[in-house]
């Protein structure tokens, strides 16, 4: 892997539950290249001021990736976004309102590409429902299973909070560990969508300058449900260090994402310059239950990356330095 | 006197006319593409100047065959090697005999290989079905041993697995690193080669792509046309794999049925698979456009759609008890390809457009999301004669049929399956009683249903005679029956792969007969279906065919 690597995000959800409004969301939140992959029937729904030029089979994005289809596979449409306008640093795949995302998601294996999360949609009103439906309750109760990142939409449509928590409890219940976020019009923080801004902003800065919103060191409020803790790392971390944070995060965590240097053995509170140049670097992150540990090329022509891993949590669920305490307590 | 052309009379051994009010003739008499009359021979040249040509004068004439749903790869996947189990009769009338062991997969990839000249060329070979091979596994290390150094590829009979050789790991960068979950493992933990569904035949590249794109072009369209007038065939359905708003496409259809020579009349269905985006009411209008402009041999007006998977494949939807014996790991039903909540809304702009929509329904859970999507379209916007078809049907239950009666909706239903996939059907997807009523032609018949039955080429192969022999016998490739109970009679098979078939694609004005004024499509048979075994109805040899009054005469090689 390395810094030119295509993030892939998968959005699903039975019909209805909100993923086109997510899409348009994300396009409209952040400055990342983003290229979107639509399977479902009907027009393609991205919001007229996000397009610039409209093609029989594509569109062409403000941001300048595409927006295409899966009408003749996803190597032809890879192979589109690939050759049309600027290369994009994620890939954003809508799944048909009755696909499996767990299938869509295997294309996020596809050498160039890596799996980011798995983002599925629950229409707070309708869920329930569904997930009884004669028909289409054993394709709902899949999706939900599939999930890294459940978002609960519509959930300004349930009358009281209670209601709410009961409808989370109950999602928990058919998810297998999924972040479950809520949400109304699909506005969920763009960092627990996409993982933490700066942790995002180290991996790219081979190709971009840091833009003035980098969180800093330390405490830091995403929207008003999550907040956010980064840690930056000024010398390599024992590996098993990394693998343990990864094997054991508490509940409260939505994402994790990092670019780290990871030491051989442990030890590294005397990291001498020859321990630094043994060490191997790697993309860490953390999305629901799904951990991924990639082997990161850097360049050596170019100055080095910023090492830092950053976590989002639940408000009020981890204590501020709780990153920091946890990469130094197992030192 | 209706006619001022010089005619032709074919005297036969027996007209067969699926007419009711006129059953059977001694000869038939064409005028240009038409069908003047049948009669006797004297009833018909009465008509006035004609020629009598006795090239038909042992043979049994019967209206064209018309296969009222394949697909167009039938011809593109010729272009590789043939390794599936059963016997199979190439476009240029070859026989390829089945391999029936893992071994003989291997001879004939061997043999392939072989006599490739470009040692850089990929080998491409399709139709593996490994359900039939139980026990062991073919992969990419039993490849190596013939194919060594070239890239090979096999495409399985189901469509959703490839099993590729280490030479085309190895260029693709298929290794212990993969972690797509489409690259499947052996015991040893490393990739046998196989890869599963798109996500995983993907990794394939251009092996695969160029195995697609064989699909569209003038040279599969011409190989699919071959190999129905050999079977007896006049009208093929693409039913759904062509992209109509695809300039290149449509147009080598436009181009291959343009000249005389073409023998196929095709029936080219507006479909929105493969992920396809546009809007269907924009797809609706594309097809009416299509049909004010379309030709003799290049029809269009029906529209497919998919609801559920396959039943072999446990895709399809089955209502309770679902499956019978699914393999670890399965868990309860199908899948949906649709949703059905969504159905009316989809098939409304086709159905207000007055176009004929067929679906793909394997199991009766899906039969009963079009069923209900049919009444509610029915409700909001009433129309007569509308031939909506439940395509394949293969599970629809004797309430559903009746629904559908009282709709006007038709039937067509996968009779191959009851040869090829009826054994394990019984004992393994979904048991014997469910097994026994499959692809239930008498079912279809006692309801009032009009049915026609079909091939699915390339997932069976295309024939009627063969077709019919399912529907009338129902024996499994073990030699059991299935289902006696279903069993139709050999006049109504008859009527089903020519009549109905035409009906169903609203054709049944100018096909599927043999009347005066329809055009001159006829099967020419060695013997008479009526009259043989009906365990020997598969094994009429089959002249060619007459279309539009030309004579195609079939092209079969003993090699
Ligand atoms: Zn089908
Ligand atoms: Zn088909």
């Amino acid at each position: 892997m390395n810094a030119h690597t295509i993030a892939v995000t998968v959005v699903g959800g039975y019909l209805g539950a909100g993923k086109t409004t997510l899409v348009n969301h994300v396009l409209r939140s952040t400055d990342e290249r983003i290229a979107v992959i639509v399977n479902d029937f009907g027009e393609i729904s991205i919001d007229e001021d996000l397009i610039v030029a409209a093609d029989s089979d594509k569109l062409t994005l403000a941001n300048g990736c595409i927006c295409c289809t899966l009408a003749d596979g996803f190597a032809a449409a890879l192979m589109q976004i690939r050759s049309a306008g600027t290369l994009p640093q994620r890939l954003l795949i809508e799944a048909s309102g009755v696909a499996d995302p767990a299938q869509i998601a295997a294309y996020g294996h596809t050498p160039g590409l890596r799996l980011d999360a798995v983002v599925v949609m629950a229409d707070a009103e309708q869920v329930r429902r569904q997930a009884n439906d004669r028909w289409v309750a054993d394709t709902v109760r899949m999706q939900l299973a599939a999930a890294d990142l459940l978002v609960v939409n519509k959930i300004d449509l349930l009358d009281d909070a209670d209601k709410a928590d009961e409808l989370c409890d109950w999602l928990a219940g058919l998810s297998t560990g999924a972040t479950i976020v809520r949400a109304s019009r699909a506005a969920v923080p763009i960092d627990v969508l996409l993982g933490p801004r700066s942790a995002s902003d180290a991996v790219d800065t081979h190709e971009r300058p840091a833009p003035e919103r980098a969180a800093a060191p330390g405490w830091h409020v995403v929207a008003d449900l999550f907040e956010s803790q980064t840690v930056v790392l000024d010398a390599p971390v024992p590996k098993p260090v990394i693998e343990a944070l990864l094997a054991d995060l508490p509940d409260g965590v939505a994402r994790l994402k990092g670019l780290v240097q990871a030491a051989p053995a442990a030890g590294a509170s005397d990291t001498t310059a020859t321990e630094a140049a043994d060490a191997t670097a790697y993309l860490i992150e953390a999305v629901g239950k799904r951990t991924s540990m990639t082997p990161y090329a850097t360049d050596p022509t170019q100055p080095p990356p910023r090492w830092a891993i950053s976590l989002i949590s639940h408000k009020g669920s981890l204590a501020p330095d709780w990153l920091e305490s946890r990469l130094h307590e197992r030192n | 006197m209706g006619t001022n052309q010089p005619f032709v009379i074919y005297p036969a051994r027996r007209v067969i006319t699926i007419n009711p009010a006129f059953p059977f003739g001694e000869a038939v008499a064409v005028a240009g593409n038409r069908i003047l009359g049948v009669g006797t021979t004297d009833e018909l040249a009465s008509w006035g100047e004609h020629r009598i040509d006795d090239c038909f004068a042992n043979h049994v004439i019967m209206p064209g065959f018309i296969e009222a749903h394949c697909h167009v790869m039938s011809g593109g996947l010729w272009n590789s090697t043939y390794v599936g189990y059963f016997d199979r009769r190439d476009p240029q009338g070859l026989l390829w005999p089945g391999c029936t062991s893992i071994d003989d997969v291997l001879e004939r990839l061997a043999k392939a290989a072989a006599d490739m000249s470009d040692d850089s060329q990929t080998l491409l070979a399709w139709g593996l079905d490994p359900i039939y091979f139980p026990g062991e596994r073919l992969v990419a290390r039993h490849l190596d041993t013939v194919t060594g150094d070239r890239p090979t590829l096999i495409l399985h009979a189901s469509g959703h697995l490839a099993t590729i050789n280490s030479a085309l790991m190895e260029r693709c960068g298929i290794d212990e690193t993969a972690t797509s979950p489409g690259v499947a493992r052996g015991g040893d933990g490393l990739p046998n080669g196989e890869l599963h569904e798109p996500a995983g035949m993907m990794l394939a590249g251009e092996a695969f792509a160029d195995m697609m794109k064989a699909n569209r072009s003038e040279q599969a369209r011409w190989r699919y046309a071959n190999e129905a007038r050999n079977a007896g065939h006049t009208l093929l359905t693409d039913l759904g794999t062509t992209q109509l708003w695809d300039p290149e496409q449509l147009g080598n259809w436009k181009k291959v049925t343009s000249g005389p020579a073409y023998p196929a009349r095709v029936m080219v269905a507006m479909s929105n698979l493969f992920g396809a985006t546009a809007d269907p009411a924009e797809l609706a209008e594309l097809c009416v456009k299509l049909k004010s402009e379309q030709t003799d041999k290049l029809r269009f007006g029906i529209v497919k759609l998919i609801l559920d998977g396959s039943i072999q494949g446990f895709t399809a939807r089955i209502s309770w008890p679902h499956y019978y014996k699914p393999p670890p790991g399965h868990i309860g039903n199908g899948m949906w390809l649709t949703a059905p909540d969504q159905m009316a809304d989809l098939v409304e702009p086709y159905h207000r457009a007055g176009l004929t929509v067929h679906c793909h329904c394997n199991g009766d859970e899906a039969t009963e999301a079009f069923v209900e999507a049919v009444e509610q379209v029915l409700e909001r916007y009433p129309r007569w004669d509308h031939r909506h078809t439940v395509q394949h049907c293969q599970l629809t239950t004797p309430d559903q049929y009746r629904r559908m009666a009282a709709l006007g909706m038709c039937a067509n239903i996968f009779s191959n399956h009851i040869y090829y996939w009826g054994d394990q059907h019984r004992d393994v997807t979904v048991g014997p009683e469910r097994a026994a009523r499959m692809d239930a032609c008498g079912t279809a018949l006692a309801s009032g249903v009009s049915f026609s039955i079909h091939s699915d080429s390339p997932i069976t192969p295309l024939g009627h005679l063969h077709t019919a022999w399912c529907a009338v016998n129902r024996v499994t490739a073990s030699g059991q029956v299935l289902g006696p109970d279903e069993r139709i009679g050999v006049p109504d098979a008859l009527r089903a792969i020519t009549i109905e078939a035409a009906r169903q694609i609203k054709m049944d004005a100018e096909i599927g007969s043999i009347e005066a004024g329809k055009l001159a499509d006829f099967a020419v048979l060695e013997d008479n279906p009526l009259t043989v075994d009906p365990m020997a109805l598969r094994d009429i040899g089959v002249w060619g065919t007459v279309l539009g009054g030309v004579l195609q005469p079939a092209q079969i090689s003993d090699a």
